[in-house]
């Protein structure tokens, strides 16, 4: 079979960026990843990514001077899950589904390729090979700095990937990120819903005050049952299928199982 | 102008039409789709399309790219609705063709087509947004309940007519088009070719006891006429067991997901009683949900619930079956359209820009007429295969396959997330 191959050259965007004060911001958003680079990052990381990936997608944070630097991407975030099928969640219908193929079907029952199919990942961002490493602190993210108007110089909101879970809910994760003059806040979020299962929700923020370089970088994990979240709203007047679609209010009301803080000071 | 021809001028200017209309709609769709058998039988030439999501501006570039209803014969395979922010308007225009046109349109049930999926993945909420209450979204759930399963096409020719700016000198010689893929503007973007040699030698290293000679250079006019045992879609055979029949090219089974294991011959898919909500397991299950995937034989997802099948399966199934190839949707991918195991299964994607964030183009595969004039040749479908057990590597030859590939079409912006993202002060 003879085969000829007109490729179509991808169009050469370059990516967005900004420089303030010493450190530059970039983000870039593409399409999702043809057939060939799947095929590479499904044999490097050792598991099918998510059905959307964003694989040439990132947001980083550079230092000029000096060699700290922080980016977020799809494939180390992935490379975090769970590949053995330890952690492995179970749709809802799963038990009911199960019974009645053993019924039928008894001579299949390799489960293929186990793993995380959640795509649960505690990725806290890809360091610079050569940064300085954080260190633990108890000092939080002045919140109340980031809550004043000040202008946003740049702002960009990226997926890094996204599953619908074969219809059975939602799993993404995102990056946005705004720059103010004297500031900036990234935020990265990893979103699960599993109908009727699981919710999970582990949020990363990377805040960075320009005049002191200061870097400040937080870990927040929450999670609850689908259920237990489903009573809590039930007493309340709101559209719940609308509330559990959001991870903003989600946040508010889903216990925390786990934080972190890291600090660092970049110097000259 | 009669109303539906209205109807289907409004739904083409994404203009709703009234609820009592809708009602009438919905009414008249099931008296045709209950008429339908599990598995519709459709004969080429035909246009195969995949997931639609509501995405109704880039239906209309479909219809721009594959030729609009009645010129093109299409075969839409399910999940018509959901994730897009058009899809009452994507829906009831189809609808209104098959109405209209019911020999010129065929829809099968995508696993979207369910109320259960509906409420959680947007088709619900879109009902209640656009008529104010869910009784739209009820009729229309009482049509997805008689929407057929599968469908086969017959007749497709093995070779494909090359387009105009093919150029013909760029054909290594003795050798046919087999697949092309256009984009858009009609120019080719890649081409495989198979040997022309495909003659009586070839039909004498076959076991089985089968008279057509492959040799597609036939001169048109054969003696085989058209006697397909019983018309497949009615589930009438006339030798008891055939009746996916093929033709020199191998019959084309059209679902949305893929095979079940419970499922080893097309009948069988006929056997299933279809008018009812899609159920959580069992072979209707597995039509509308599995996923072919690179393994031996049937696997588990590891999400608890669901098929995965190998391209042996796929093989088998085909050879049982007189099939060349299995057409399915249900899986985004970016190049629109995916071919696996050989050629034996292909995923078709027909939603461009997926969820308006994706950036993947979108796929139509267009299956043309044997104009040899044979037809279809009889042959009792499963017969050797099941009583000698033996999977040999006679295959039928495959249809040529000309994928139509389209990107999103530039759409006004009403209600569409902004382009840029909106500054905001997240904290």
């Amino acid at each position: 079979m003879a085969t000829t191959c007109a490729t179509v050259s991808p169009e050469a965007k370059k990516p967005n960026s900004i420089t303030i004060n010493g450190f530059r911001i970039s983000t870039q958003k593409l399409p999702i990843l043809k057939a060939d680079p799947i095929e590479e990052m499904t044999r490097k990381l050792g598991i099918a990514p998510p059905e959307m990936i964003f694989g040439d997608n990132y947001v980083a944070i550079e230092h000029e001077k000096g060699t700290w630097g922080i980016n977020f991407n799809a494939f180390d975030a992935l490379d975090l899950v769970d590949k053995t099928g330890q952690s492995m969640l179970q749709v809802a219908y799963s038990g009911e589904w199960q019974k009645s193929r053993e019924k039928t079907h008894e001579g299949i029952k390799e489960v293929v390729k186990p793993f995380d199919w959640s795509y649960s990942t505690d990725y806290r961002g890809t360091l610079h090979p050569n940064a300085r490493p954080f260190e633990p602190t108890t000092k939080p993210i002045p919140i109340e700095l980031l809550k004043r108007p000040d202008p946003i110089l740049f702002f960009d909101e990226v997926i890094l990937y996204e599953d619908e879970l074969a219809d059975n809910g939602i799993t993404m994760l995102s990056c946005k990120i705004r720059v103010m003059p004297g500031r900036l806040l990234l935020l990265t979020r990893f979103f699960m819903r599993l109908d009727h299962v699981l919710i999970r929700l582990r949020d990363t923020r990377i805040y960075v005050e320009f005049a002191t370089g200061e870097v400040i970088r937080e870990y927040v994990s929450k999670e609850c049952e689908y259920e237990k979240v489903r009573q809590m709203l039930a007493a309340t007047r709101d559209d719940i299928p609308a509330f559990l679609r959001d991870p903003n209010r989600l946040s508010e009301i889903l216990p925390v199982v786990e934080k972190r803080s890291e600090r660092l000071v970049l110097g000259d | 102008m009669s109303d539906l021809d209205q109807a289907i001028e409004q739904l083409r200017g994404c203009r709703l039409i009234p609820e009592s209309q809708v009602r009438e709609l919905c009414y008249k769709a099931r008296e045709l789709l209950i008429e339908e058998g599990n598995v519709v039988s459709v004969d080429a030439p035909v246009t195969i399309c995949g997931d639609i999501h509501g995405q109704f501006h880039d239906l209309m570039e479909l219809f721009r790219v594959g030729g609009d209803v009645p010129d093109t014969n299409y075969l839409f395979m399910g999940d018509f609705v959901d994730r897009g922010f058009y899809s009452l308007e994507s829906f009831l225009l189809l609808l209104c063709l098959k109405v209209r046109y019911p020999d010129r349109i065929t829809l099968i049930r995508g696993n979207h087509e369910s109320r259960q999926i509906t409420t959680v993945y947007g088709f619900y909420d879109e009902c209640i947004r656009k008529y104010g209450s869910a009784n739209v979204w009820r009729y229309c759930c009482e049509v997805f309940d008689y929407l057929a399963l599968g469908a086969i096409v017959l007749g497709a020719s093995s070779t494909l007519e090359p387009t105009s700016n093919t150029a013909l000198s760029s054909m290594p010689a003795d050798s046919e088009l087999e697949t092309e893929s256009l984009n858009s503007r009609g120019e080719v973007m890649m081409s495989t070719y198979r040997p022309r040699q495909r003659s009586s030698s070839d039909a004498s290293t076959d076991s089985r006891n089968i008279s057509p000679p492959r040799d597609i250079s036939a001169a048109p006019g054969q003696a085989a006429a058209p006697s397909r045992s019983g018309a497949p879609g009615t589930g009438a055979s006339g030798d008891g067991n055939g009746s996916a029949t093929t033709s020199r090219t191998g019959a084309v089974l059209c679902v949305h997901g893929g095979l079940s294991p419970l499922i080893d011959s097309v009948d069988k898919i006929r056997l299933i009683d279809r008018k009812q909500e899609v159920p959580h397991e069992g072979a209707m299950c597995d039509l509308l949900w599995s996923d072919p995937d690179e393994i031996e034989g049937w696997g588990l997802s590891p999400r608890g619930a669901g098929f995965l099948f190998g391209g042996d399966i796929v093989k088998q199934f085909n050879h049982l079956n007189g099939l060349s190839l299995v057409a399915r949707a249900h899986q985004l991918v970016m190049e629109g359209y995916k071919e696996m195991f050989d050629g034996g299964i292909v995923t078709v994607w027909s939603a461009p820009n997926y969820c308006y964030r994706c950036g993947n183009v979108a796929a139509i595969l267009e299956l043309g007429e044997d104009a040899s004039g044979g037809g279809t040749v009889a042959r009792s479908n499963g017969e050797y295969g099941r009583s000698n057990g033996i999977v040999t590597d006679n295959r039928v030859i495959s249809p040529g396959r000309r994928y139509r590939v389209f990107e999103a079409a530039a759409q006004d912006t009403r209600g569409m997330p902004a382009k840029k993202p909106v500054a905001d002060y997240f904290l």
